[in-house]
């Protein structure tokens, strides 16, 4: 059954296209372990690492809005020395993909030597979180910048290099120099700095005032992005971005992207929703007469 | 998130006010918990004390800054609510109960209690605490009808000692237990149930974020069970084997272990 659905992404080999999207339950073993055992997810990303242990933001994190989600974690991770106990006590049937959030290209190459000795499949920068200063948008949308950490990371890394990309006006143009610097694979997009302020309370929600929106609001916005990205980068796309069914899981993928992650949709439906839309991934490829993940892959861009 | 009004609030104990909300949100099943969220405060994890006819009842310790804060409010104020979230106790299970409460892990206990003898089971409250200035709950308990347990640490009232020392002779009579209070207690209270084949529900705490089951911060490893969202109130079967009574996860999500 599953055969139609392996893929690959780089040289990682996967199970099924649908990715467990960095932050979502990616930092204990056991959370991770359980996403392995009890769903059919391809792969994992973890929550991003910084080199200190970060307690981030006091609470309120998230808020509920319509149409999406808002949250303000604050790169909350016990520090990436702590990878080593980690991928000792996760599962290896999938690939483990470590995500890394920094504010130098040092200091990324560093977390990325230090993931690939602890186990790591494969590394994901994120260069966009968009609300922690100095770790995210301001170092992603600057594409010489973005080159350096690459290059970088690429340097001391035998193992494939992901670069996690957010909305802005130069995603397209930082994508080609991350290509051009060495990265393997792109991820689009992240969440989208937002806010939201409570009526009666009359102030904003959330303890760090902004937040990252996700969900069903920002999917288009991924669609577009993936699509725009097909067009002029060879590597492949991970896609996302408010996935919440199968139908926006394939539309990512028409659009370009070689598989997709989730993270939203697991705080409405629960782990379940991940087999729920590699289930309907399955079924459309059927019904449709595709014989593999990668017959599908940018097809809306063809003739 | 919804606006919570405070139309009572009731001295219930040394430092310990009960807050009672007209709120509008969904049934809170007893063990279940809300964010409890006071604008320039960190939002927090309360698991009621009551809930009937739209008001809320939250019982609250003046522990850190946001439960101080919430002390220093009056009729009139606003908390804002969301949920409920999570897993309360199972109150359909056969036989008599036995509730065991630690300090202010009553709220929870209490609700159940009144839901059970709602439901015409037998319950007996087990309550203890430091000295008697700290029980909770306990005119409350034999109003309706419970047997009523107290221990304090001091002596002050009721059979001197820890609720578990009393418990412990006892619980083979009863066919349920259901606890909460200070992790060391409800860690022993596991292990005395499991040893006398005893069903046990305990609602234990960890630090709850989210409270939707996405961020972990509240991971019970090696099994990834979540308190937010599996929890908090967990058989004691599920919990053999993990962290609890062991290890605590930091903010960062870094380990501690529990003395």
């Amino acid at each position: 059954m599953v055969a139609l659905l392996e893929t690959s992404v780089s040289n990682l080999k996967m199970r099924t296209p649908v990715l467990l999207a960095s932050g979502v339950l990616g930092s204990s073993y056991g959370t991770i372990n359980r996403v392995i055992e009890e769903t059919l997810v391809g792969a994992i990303v973890t929550k991003s690492f910084t080199k200190e242990p970060r307690n981030g933001y006091s609470t309120p994190i998230v808020a509920y809005v319509k149409s999406g989600l808002l949250n303000a974690v604050g790169l909350a991770n016990p520090g990436y020395k702590m990878l080593k106990e980690l991928l000792r006590n996760v599962s290896r049937d999938i690939p483990i993909i470590v995500s890394i959030a920094s504010s130098s290209p040092q200091e990324f190459a560093e977390i990325a030597e230090y993931a690939e000795e602890a186990g790591a499949n494969a590394v994901e920068l994120n260069l966009s979180c968009p609300h922690v200063k100095g770790h995210g948008l301001e170092v992603g949308q600057d594409p010489v910048y973005v080159g350096k950490i690459v290059e970088n990371v690429k340097s001391v890394s035998n193992i494939p290099v992901f670069v996690k990309l957010g909305y802005s006006d130069k995603v397209v143009e930082v994508a080609k120099r991350a290509e051009k610097a060495g990265a393997d694979a792109i991820v689009a997009i992240n969440t989208i700095r937002a806010m939201a302020i409570d009526v009666y309370a009359k102030k904003p929600i959330l303890s760090n005032i902004y937040g990252g929106l996700s969900g069903p609001a920002i999917h288009p916005i991924a669609v577009r992005i993936v699509y725009d990205l097909y067009k002029v980068v060879e590597i492949p796309i991970v896609g996302v971005g408010g996935v919440m069914d199968w139908k926006d899981a394939v539309e990512l993928m028409l659009a370009g992207a070689s598989a997709i992650a989730v993270a939203s949709a697991i705080a409405v439906k629960g782990l379940k929703v991940i087999n729920e839309i590699v289930e309907g991934i399955q079924k459309y490829l059927e019904n449709e007469g595709f014989g593999k993940v990668s017959d599908i892959v940018g097809l809306a861009h063809k003739n | 998130m919804r606006r919570g009004r405070i139309v009572k609030v009731i001295n219930e104990a040394e430092s310990i006010k009960s807050f009672i909300l007209k709120v509008n949100i969904d049934n809170v099943t007893p063990g279940q918990f809300v964010m409890v969220w006071v604008p320039g405060f960190e939002e927090i994890p309360l698991s009621p004390s009551l809930h009937e006819n739209s008001h809320l009842r939250l019982t609250v310790a003046a522990v850190g800054a946001t439960t101080k804060k919430i002390h220093e409010m009056s009729v009139g104020g606003s908390l804002y609510i969301r949920g409920p979230y999570g897993r309360g106790f199972n109150l359909n299970l056969k036989g008599k109960y036995l509730l065991v409460a630690g300090g202010y892990g009553a709220a929870p206990i209490i609700y159940a209690l009144k839901e059970l003898r709602e439901k015409g089971k037998s319950a007996t409250y087990a309550i203890g605490a430091k000295t008697s200035s700290k029980l909770l709950f306990v005119s409350e308990a034999k109003s309706i009808g419970a047997k009523v347990l107290v221990t304090t640490e001091d002596g002050s009232e009721g059979i001197k000692g820890l609720i578990t020392d009393v418990i412990k002779d006892m619980i083979e009579e009863y066919d349920n237990v259901l606890a909460c209070g200070p992790e060391k207690m409800l860690y022993k209270i596991m292990n005395m149930c499991l040893r006398a084949n005893v069903k046990c529900q305990l609602s234990i705490e960890r630090y709850i974020k989210c409270g939707l089951g996405i961020c972990g911060s509240c991971a019970l490893d090696p099994k990834g069970l979540l308190v937010c969202k599996d929890g908090p109130v967990f058989y004691a079967e599920e919990l053999i084997g993990t962290d609890f009574g062991k290890c605590y996860s930091l903010p960062s999500g870094a380990k501690i272990v529990i003395r």
